[in-house]
């Protein structure tokens, strides 16, 4: 049913959320296609459901009703339990307030989903290595995650987005916390280590500066997708 | 401004009821036991003073004898020869009755002649002293309270059947007594009254009394007093009924304070639990507290603000409390009282008394434990800083350096604990208060120790697990305040818990092995009837030749139980008729060799139970001074033997000694010594065909069983709220346990969106939990012992002088062991399904 080319197909998504016993409808009957290796930005108000939109592609909420495809799997149709295992392998997530483990240090933070993959090998942190490197963040490897500033932290996870090869990365306002010169530098390296493996980035933000960088621009707007040209 | 101020806060308190109603669990349950145990414990005494004081009126001393009684000549010496006033004789004694065997009444002689001055329970009934006249000038006649002739459906003009040594006697109820005061009513419960001569003649009691009432005015007591005294026998005493009634309450003294002790320990985890609460108020309101003292609220404000929460909490807690408190001390004032009973003394009527005393203690208990709580958290609210909220991982490095200072204070309380251990000397408080220090002591430790202890588990299960191996030990360190705290109580519950299990085990296996040498004789028989009954010594002895007698007897031993005087005061004595077999039963703190025995039965000689010995602080060699009718006689201490049979201690000599001055009252029980081969079951159903009626056969397997049933009975208090207390340190530690969990939704929620299915996250929190229970359990062990041993050789020893030797049992080690880790991860389960059904998505938008 679903076009084998389109890596993420949305068919008549709607979610609601109940707020002291009224529906409230975020958006209803939602449509989108998305391709392999394409970058999408999102972008709506505070408030009109960008994260709710992203917490339902990586499988950490459901919707109402309707149905999402990626790679060809229908997450809807999933248990629980099938469906935290498609995350673990396929989908990486980048939050605004950055969301690591307190308790871990930077390279545990990073080796983390890894191992919820596998056993840990050599390589794997070599691997690890290599991309702290790349982030800059070589000196902070035993460090524990609230001695780094923001954009430290982000880069950390981003680079927890990425060390398990996911398919999709999500990225929910991932400069939203920080300075505008850490922000684009953030979101370049985000760019750059995403497009250089070609994986699919969804990206929610309500600034307009990361337009230059996307593929497509969708706005949600009235509980709808409305795509915005360039 | 304020309003809004505490709205802010309310509002908050409002969004945690489980929080809530935890910490006033807490104060509830606390003030709770410790009410109930005090009001169950004062009002069986107060009880007893009641009944006392309505039958002896505004008597002021008593004459005494031994459980012989008193003669009556003495009483018509005193007032026809000497013209001495205000005197009430009273001959007393127990009762079954026919219209309900259940039940015992009191039987109380009285003279109806008696000066009205004693103004007793009797005299102010409703016709008082008039209806008594009737009591002597009809046979058989007697009174009876009101209430119990109603429970007995009884009126004037009915027959009460009482059963005596004598056989079945008809009493014709003649009155009913209504006293004026409900408390009187009470105390006059299960009471029949009849004149002296009624009741000696119905009891074979003839020309005896249990004792003479009398009112010593307060304008010369020193006078009046040294001219009776000079009057009495050597054998009698004067004594002060309010001396009597204080070292009756002495008696239960230790009783007393190991209950008490339960109570405060029931309190001090109920503290725990307020602590815990307002801790996690405190620390979820960081961001709250930051921003209200950003717009300009002072740090004393703040600090209001969550003294009125805590002091709203203590004071809803206390009332509940209170009112849970009276309902308890209703329920348990039966067992205690009926410890009593067993250990010290008889308790006729029982009725729940409250002072406003009491109920004024325990309102100062369970506010002062709140405040006490809330100390801690109040500081950290005071650290918060105005411009940022202190992030929790922060706050945590404050509180690992406070962990050191905690450790320092730790190994403080221990020595001092050790060193009030050591120099306590006979106090039971300094005892207990070991206990509770050491307790205390190691809890403090326990933060240090369960860091320690998780980096050692960290590194073992981080080589095994990888990084989800060292996710549980670091969150437990991460978080050490309310971790170490949790663990803690848990480790104080099941220390205490492991202590007592194991004192009470080693307190068995003595009383078993002590029972099992004692018990020598195949079958014991014990011989009913009152001590002062006239033929009672005839009857016994003919009862012994008949058991002599039989083909299959070898040998007899006989036991009589009496009371003599010593001092003033009444003192238990054994009187021993022994056979070789039977002296191996007695086995002393020295060694005790064939010599001795012949002392003891040849010479002015005694041996005295290791109790005696110790509340009596004497030694063998030593001599006691005991009243007789040829005066004051020294008798020799021989030896000390080990007796678990009471804690009040009692003499024994041989039955020769006892007779040189004492009267015959015959045997309290006679020790059947079969011929080896023997059908004891033959024996036994032929002594029962012989014998009187009314006698009870025991095989030595019986008695053991019957003694090892009253030591569990008397246990049964302890343990019920034993279990009470570590039921509430289970609860709290479920509440932090929860409250933990609860902070860390959002944390849970990462793990959950990295791809943590529900399955692992489940183990990861079983895992932390089941940690945090095993180094409870670990730590428990040690302290446990620890607890043990200062429970047998300092609080048991000093309470009642009983030695117990040291049974370690490791089964109670293990099953502590399991508690803990139990519990623990019993309060894993409700938090990880809670966090299993949430998605991760609503799990990460918390805070
Ligand atoms: N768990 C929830 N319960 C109720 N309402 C929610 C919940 N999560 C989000 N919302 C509401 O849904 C709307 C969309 O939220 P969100 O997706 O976070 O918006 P955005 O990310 O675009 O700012 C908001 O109005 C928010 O209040
Ligand atoms: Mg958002």
């Amino acid at each position: 049913m679903t076009p084998a080319n389109n890596f993420i197909e949305l068919d008549g998504l709607t979610k609601n959320y109940r707020e002291s016993g009224r529906s409230v409808t975020i958006f209803e009957n939602l449509q989108l296609s998305v391709k392999r290796g394409e970058l999408l930005v999102l972008l709506g108000r505070s408030g009109s459901g960008k994260s709710t939109l992203l917490n339902l592609l990586g499988g950490i909420d459901r919707p109402d009703s309707g149905h999402i495809f990626i790679n060809g799997i229908d997450l809807t149709t999933l248990s629980e339990h099938r469906r935290t295992l498609f995350r673990r392998h396929h989908i990486g997530f980048v939050f605004q307030s950055y969301q690591l483990i307190p308790t871990l240090t930077v390279l545990e933070n990073l080796l983390l989903p890894l191992e919820l993959i596998r056993r840990i090998r050599l390589e794997d942190r070599d691997k690890a290595a290599a991309l702290l490197n790349e982030l800059e963040l070589t000196s902070r490897l035993d460090t524990y995650p609230d001695r780094l500033s923001g954009g430290e932290q982000q880069r950390v996870s981003i680079a927890r987005a990425l060390i398990h090869d996911p398919l999709l990365v999500l990225a929910d306002e991932p400069t939203g916390n920080l300075d505008l010169q850490t922000g684009q530098q953030v979101m370049s390296l985000l760019d750059k280590l995403v497009r250089q493996s070609g994986k699919t980035l969804i990206l929610a933000t309500h600034s307009r500066e990361v337009m230059g960088i996307a593929d497509h621009i969708f706005t949600i707007r009235d509980h709808a997708l409305i795509e915005t040209g360039d | 401004m304020n309003t809004i101020l505490n709205r802010a806060g309310r509002n908050f308190l409002l969004r945690h009821p489980w929080q809530l109603a935890l910490a006033l669990l807490g104060i509830t349950l606390g003030v709770a036991v410790v009410i109930a145990i005090d009001l169950a414990l004062d009002s069986a005494l107060q009880s007893f003073k009641q009944a006392e004081r309505t039958v002896s009126g505004n008597a002021t001393h008593r004459i005494i004898g031994g459980e012989g009684g008193l003669n009556e000549a003495l009483y018509r010496k005193l007032r026809v020869e000497h013209g001495m006033r205000n005197l009430a004789p009273v001959l007393q004694t127990y009762l079954p009755i026919r219209q309900n065997p259940e039940l015992k009444l009191r039987a109380i002689g009285i003279d109806p002649f008696t000066e009205n001055a004693f103004r007793s329970g009797w005299q102010s009934g409703q016709n008082g002293a008039q209806a008594a006249i009737r009591l002597v000038t009809e046979a058989n006649s007697a009174m009876l309270g009101r209430q119990t002739a109603e429970a007995l459906g009884l009126t004037i003009g009915d027959e009460l059947i009482v059963t005596t040594g004598t056989g079945d006697h008809r009493l014709h109820i003649v009155d009913l007594i209504t006293p004026g005061s409900a408390a009187a009513t009470e105390a006059l419960r299960n009471i029949v009254i009849a004149d002296i001569s009624t009741l000696q003649e119905i009891t074979g009691w003839f020309g005896k009394l249990s004792y003479i009432d009398t009112i010593i005015p307060e304008t010369d007591p020193r006078t009046t007093r040294t001219r009776l005294a000079d009057l009495l026998p050597g054998d009698v005493s004067l004594i002060s009924i309010e001396t009597q009634f204080e070292s009756m309450q002495q008696m239960t003294e230790a009783f007393s304070i190991n209950l008490s002790a339960m109570g405060l320990l029931s309190l001090l985890v109920g503290m725990f639990l307020i602590y815990n609460t307002m801790t996690f108020l405190v620390l979820q309101r960081r961001g709250l507290i930051g921003n209200l003292r950003l717009i300009g609220v002072t740090r004393r404000q703040i600090g209001r603000m969550i003294v009125t929460e805590a002091l709203l909490l203590a004071v809803i807690g206390t009332a509940l409390g209170t009112g849970l408190g009276l309902l308890l001390g209703q329920l348990m004032l039966q067992p205690i009282s009926a410890t009593v009973d067993t250990l010290y003394f008889k308790i006729d009527a029982l009725s729940l008394s409250v002072s406003p005393l009491q109920i004024g203690k325990a309102v100062l208990l369970g506010i002062g434990a709140t405040i006490l709580a809330v100390i801690p958290p109040l500081r950290e609210a005071n650290r918060f800083s105005p411009k940022h909220a202190l992030t929790r991982s922060q706050l945590e490095s404050g509180t690992r350096r406070l962990t050191r200072s905690i450790l320092l204070l730790g190994l403080l309380l221990i020595a001092v604990g050790f060193a009030v251990g050591f120099m306590s000397e006979t106090s039971i408080q300094l005892g207990l208060a070991s206990v509770f220090l050491l307790l205390f002591g190691f809890a403090l430790l326990t933060p240090s120790v369960t860091l320690s202890v998780m980096s050692a588990v960290e590194t073992l299960s981080g080589r095994q697990f990888g990084i989800l191996g060292k996710l549980p030990p670091r969150m437990i360190g991460a978080e050490i305040s309310r971790t170490g705290v949790a663990i803690a109580a848990l480790m104080i519950a099941v220390a205490a818990t492991i202590g007592m299990n194991l004192m009470i085990d080693s307190f068995r296996v003595t009383v078993e092995q002590w029972l099992n040498t004692t018990l020598q004789a195949d079958i014991y028989v014990s011989l009913a009837g009152d001590k002062p009954a006239r033929d009672k010594a005839a009857k016994d002895s003919q009862l012994k030749a008949a058991i002599t007698e039989l083909a299959e007897v070898e040998e007899v031993s006989t036991v009589l139980h009496t009371q003599v005087a010593a001092g003033g005061m009444p003192v238990k004595v054994s009187a021993f008729e022994l056979t070789e077999a039977s002296k191996n039963g007695f086995v002393f703190k020295q060694a005790f060799d064939a010599e001795l025995w012949r002392a003891f039965e040849e010479q002015q000689t005694v041996i005295v139970t290791e109790p005696y010995a110790y509340h009596n602080k004497v030694k063998a060699g030593d001599t006691i001074a005991l009243q007789t009718a040829e005066g004051l006689q020294d008798f020799k201490i021989l030896g000390i033997y080990y007796d678990y049979s009471g804690d009040r201690g009692r003499l024994a000599m041989s039955r020769t000694q006892y007779l040189h001055y004492w009267p015959d009252l015959g045997y309290t029980g006679i020790g059947v010594y079969s011929i080896a081969g023997s059908d004891l079951n033959a024996l036994e159903s032929r002594l029962r065909d012989r014998l009187p009626q009314g006698l009870e056969l025991k095989s030595n397997r019986a008695i053991f069983d019957a003694s090892m049933q009253v030591f569990d009975e008397t246990f049964l208090i302890t343990e019920t709220l034993r279990w009470l207390a570590a039921g509430i340190a289970f609860v709290g530690v479920f509440g932090a346990l929860m409250a933990l969990q609860f902070e860390r939704t959002r944390q849970l929620g990462i793990l959950r969106a990295i791809g943590m299915t529900p399955g692992q996250l489940t183990g990861l929190i079983c895992t932390e939990t089941g940690l945090m229970g095993l180094t409870a359990g670990l730590i428990a062990i040690p302290v446990g012992l620890l607890v043990a041993y200062v429970l047998i050789y300092i609080v048991y020893l000093r309470s009642f002088g009983w030695t117990m030797a040291f049974h370690l049992n490791s089964a109670v080690l293990i099953q502590g062991l399991l508690l803990a880790i139990f519990a623990a991860l019993l309060a894993g389960i409700l938090p990880a399904y809670r966090m299993a059904r949430t998605q991760p998505a609503d799990a990460l938008r918390a805070e």
